[in-house]
């Protein structure tokens, strides 16, 4: 592997040490990319392609430049309606998963290796149990003679409470806890950044725990903040298996649109712009956070404010 | 500064970690019940539910076709990931900057997107092999695991450490066995058992792509559910719980991998 020899790189410490394309280096490079363009930008771009150039029409496949699938989107109440709900839900997802990631994180961070450990743990660990079994666990609590109803009943709490499942309240919840840990994980990293004479000093001048939770370590957290609820917005909103188990026909995304229009409808363009949509809404999403962290917090978290 | 830790806040979180573990608990109360129907609170106790779902041949042949496909994407992942993750560390490359943003970009494109535009290029092309198809489908979101861990064990690993072994006499080979590959291991397993992980539990990728002779566990335990309602559900839930927490128990202790990193 070490094919150049490199003591020029300690005559010039510091400086970079100029070689040509290396034609190992390229190779190795080559498998990775060749089939990265291949199997997955080829088939992407010919998604997008389909899109615009297709539309089927009275169940015929219509050739043609069009904007048509991207209109249909927009101009039907029902497409409309699921579009709004997507957009609904990936939002209030984000902000439940914020509101409960702060104390999450705040114990990572602050809590001592005991605390920390298994809070981690917990978090992180439904990662590994797969999605399906995650939603059905929601299924178990949610139904109307379930877990969370039962448990109401004998306490005495309520006499015949509404069943959750199968409404948009039980996709909220189950796409909260499918994705917090993508919440929790970017924010305990900012937050473990964070210099604690800072907050000793705040503490030190007279700031209660809670002015300096939303003068120090809040702005200071902001850009892992951003990193989780990308992530998280990305997530909720492509999201299939969670929806479909929880929220069943009455409340489908984006998601199960496309699913529909392909596989029951056949209508690959349609879906193909659906699909579309659903990228840019993605790629705008995190191209707002990253240049939010970019450019607004810089300076910030730089303590320059 | 342990006490910067608020009781109120402990309270707070520990009422969380109750909601977190909720939904993994519930299906294992349900599934010792011993009722031709799923119910709360379970009655009596029986474990025939568990026998019911272990020897089920779908069952059995669903788990088994998904642990082939996670250990052939993963193979595949590795072989094309590792070499690429060192040239981008160590080798003057052109257009780096552009290669690592195609290796990382099928994580920002979403799952579901990726699997039907897979799907379209692979009815076009008139392919009907499917396990290969479900395999490069696969591959194509684990790659970016394998490259960012790997990656990031080359970034770390002492080059100057090579370059002495080198300078004393190594042949490249044993420059290779005795000092990068002890560097870079904790990467490369990493990236081995993300890989895995993400392929055996991807649901939004297969449903595209996947039929009834090559049908991994993830769409099996969805139809299980659509169609049954004995406790027989719950067992199964329960089966892939208790697999879960012995890879999370696999992977802390024994690979020594933090599993934390799933979520970065």
């Amino acid at each position: 592997m070490a094919a150049t020899p490199s003591l020029a790189l300690y005559a010039a410490p510091g400086r970079r040490y100029r070689r040509p394309p290396s034609l190992p280096g390229v190779l190795m490079l080559a498998p990775a990319v060749v089939f990265l363009l291949a199997a997955f930008v080829w088939p992407v771009l010919n998604m997008v392609m389909l899109s615009v150039s297709q539309q089927v029409v009275d169940g015929a496949t219509v050739d043609g430049w069009t904007l048509a699938n991207y209109a249909r989107l927009f101009s039907s109440d029902l497409y409309l309606r699921i579009l709004l709900r997507t957009l609904r839900i990936a939002t209030l997802t984000s902000l439940a998963s914020v509101v409960l990631a702060y104390p999450l994180a705040l114990a990572i961070t602050r809590g001592g290796p005991g605390l920390a450990r298994i809070v981690t743990i917990t978090v992180v660990a439904p990662l590994l149990v797969n999605v399906v079994v995650r939603a059905y666990g929601w299924t178990a609590i949610l139904s109307r003679n379930g877990a969370l109803n039962q448990t109401l009943k004998m306490l005495g709490l309520a006499d015949n409470p509404p069943q959750l499942l199968y409404t948009e309240w039980a996709v909220l919840i189950a796409c909260v806890h499918v994705y917090l840990p993508f919440m929790v994980m970017p924010l305990a990293t900012a937050i473990g950044r964070i210099d604690r004479s800072v907050e000793e000093a705040a503490r030190i001048a007279g700031a209660s725990r809670w002015n300096v939770f939303l003068r120090v370590v809040f702005p200071l957290s902001l850009p892992g903040l951003s990193v989780g609820i990308s992530l998280v917005f990305s997530l909720s909103a492509a999201a299939y298996v969670t929806p479909q188990i929880l929220g069943g026909n009455f409340s489908p995304l984006l998601g199960t649109l496309i699913e529909q229009q392909i596989v029951s409808l056949s209508d690959w363009p349609f879906g193909a712009a659906i699909a579309c949509l659903l990228i840019a809404m993605v790629l705008a999403i995190n191209l707002f956070f990253l240049k939010l962290v970019n450019r607004r917090l810089a300076h910030w978290t730089t303590g320059t404010r | 500064m342990n006490d910067s830790v608020h009781p109120v806040l402990k309270i707070v979180v520990a009422l969380i970690l109750l909601v977190i573990v909720a939904p993994l608990v519930v299906p294992i109360m349900m599934a010792v019940s011993d009722t031709p129907n799923i119910v709360f609170p379970p009655k009596g106790f029986t474990l025939r539910w568990f026998g019911k779902v272990l020897t089920n041949p779908e069952a059995q042949a669903s788990f088994g076709f998904s642990l082939q496909l996670a250990a052939v994407v993963t193979a595949a992942s590795l072989l094309v990931g590792v070499p690429a993750a060192a040239a981008l560390v160590r080798y003057r490359v052109p257009g780096r900057g552009a290669v690592l943003a195609l290796v990382l970009s099928p994580l920002v494109v979403p799952l579901i997107v990726t699997g039907v535009a897979l799907l379209q290029v692979f009815s076009m092309l008139g392919t009907h092999a499917t396990f290969v198809q479900l395999a490069v489908a696969h591959t194509v979101v684990c790659l970016p695991y394998v490259v960012r861990a790997v990656t990031a064990s080359f970034m770390l690993a002492d080059r100057s450490l090579e370059d002495a072994a080198s300078v004393l006499g190594a042949p490249p080979l044993q420059v290779m066995r005795r000092v990068v590959w002890p560097q870079v291991r904790p990467g490369v397993l990493a990236g081995a058992v993300f890989a895995f992980i993400v392929s055996f539990d991807d649901y939004p990728i297969s449903m595209w792509l996947a039929d009834g002779d090559h049908f991994p566990i993830p769409l099996y335990l969805h139809a299980l559910i659509e169609r049954s309602f004995d406790p027989s559900i719950a067992a199964i839930s329960s089966l892939m719980i208790f697999f879960a927490l012995m890879l999370v128990l696999v992977i802390e202790k024994v690979f020594g991998i933090s599993i934390a990193r799933l979520a970065t």
